[in-house]
């Protein structure tokens, strides 16, 4: 009789993840990632019925940790500034503590898991950023634009400088560590080009 | 509540799974099963209402294939 191991649940999860972030989809397996994880190979397919299975569900299960950490205290009806603030320290802090989890994610590009984890997040997400945006151009606080132009202003900035924090340098080798100052120094800027 | 059983066997291609389907679909004690032919094992993976893996390998070898069970 074979019962449900949360902790081993845990461990082959945590090791997906990693081993993922580290050597990409391609020399991902069940046998290495038993190894990683302490677990004979049996014990992943009590939990998975293959590779697709749990990388489907280790992606669905972090896409939904980040979307929920992202709306954190985070609701449509703020004001365009406020709201904008709280998604920025969200998304900061879920970077910074999880960077695992973003290089899992950067390595799920272009691959059928990372439409699957879309389709299963993009609801409560894209209703909670749809209607934030929309009520702001209603309310005369910003312009309408394309959403790429939106990101691009929005949020690009703030994953530029947790990308030179993970990197631990900027430009030609300049040290760099994030900070909130840094970080609201830069929303400041940010927050003038958007609001009208 | 069902059982999963985990064995190691030789059904190495969608050719292979195909023949071995015939024994195991429709068995009432089979709620379902897969294998993952991209893993160097094999592995055969079986929802079963009974926890006995011995009829199971002996449906495998039937289809003249390989069935060990995998331990934890």
């Amino acid at each position: 009789m074979r019962y449900r191991d949360e902790n081993k649940v845990q461990a082959i999860r945590e090791s997906a993840i990693a081993m993922v972030a580290k050597d990409g989809l391609e020399n991902f397996g069940i046998n290495r990632l038993a190894k990683a994880a302490g677990v004979s190979p049996a014990t992943i397919y009590i939990y998975y019925k293959d590779k697709e299975d749990l990388l489907t569900s280790i992606s669905i299960e972090e896409g939904l940790k980040m979307t929920t950490a992202t709306l954190k205290g985070f609701s449509s009806d703020m004001s365009f500034k406020e709201g904008l603030w709280v998604q920025w320290k969200n998304r900061a802090a879920f970077a910074l503590d999880n960077h695992l989890s973003a290089e899992f994610f950067e390595q799920l590009r272009n691959s059928t898991y990372k439409d699957k984890m879309v389709e299963a997040i993009s609801d409560a997400f894209q209703s909670a950023m749809g209607n934030y945006v929309k009520n702001a151009i209603d309310r005369g606080e910003i312009n309408e634009m394309p959403l790429e132009v939106y990101w691009s202003v929005a949020f690009a900035p703030l994953y530029s400088l947790i990308k030179f924090h993970n990197e631990g340098q900027s430009l030609g080798g300049r040290k760099f560590k994030f900070s909130e100052k840094v970080m609201k120094e830069t929303f400041d800027c940010v927050i003038k080009g958007l609001l009208k | 509540m069902p059982h999963i059983l985990i064995f190691k066997t030789n059904i190495a291609t969608a050719e292979d799974r195909s023949k071995v389907a015939p024994l195991l679909n429709g068995q009432p004690f089979i709620e379902q099963w897969t294998v993952d032919i991209e893993d160097v094992d094999c592995v055969l993976r079986v929802v079963t209402a009974e926890p006995a893996p011995q009829p199971i390998i002996a449906l495998v070898n039937a289809g003249s294939y390989e069935c060990t069970e995998l331990e934890d």
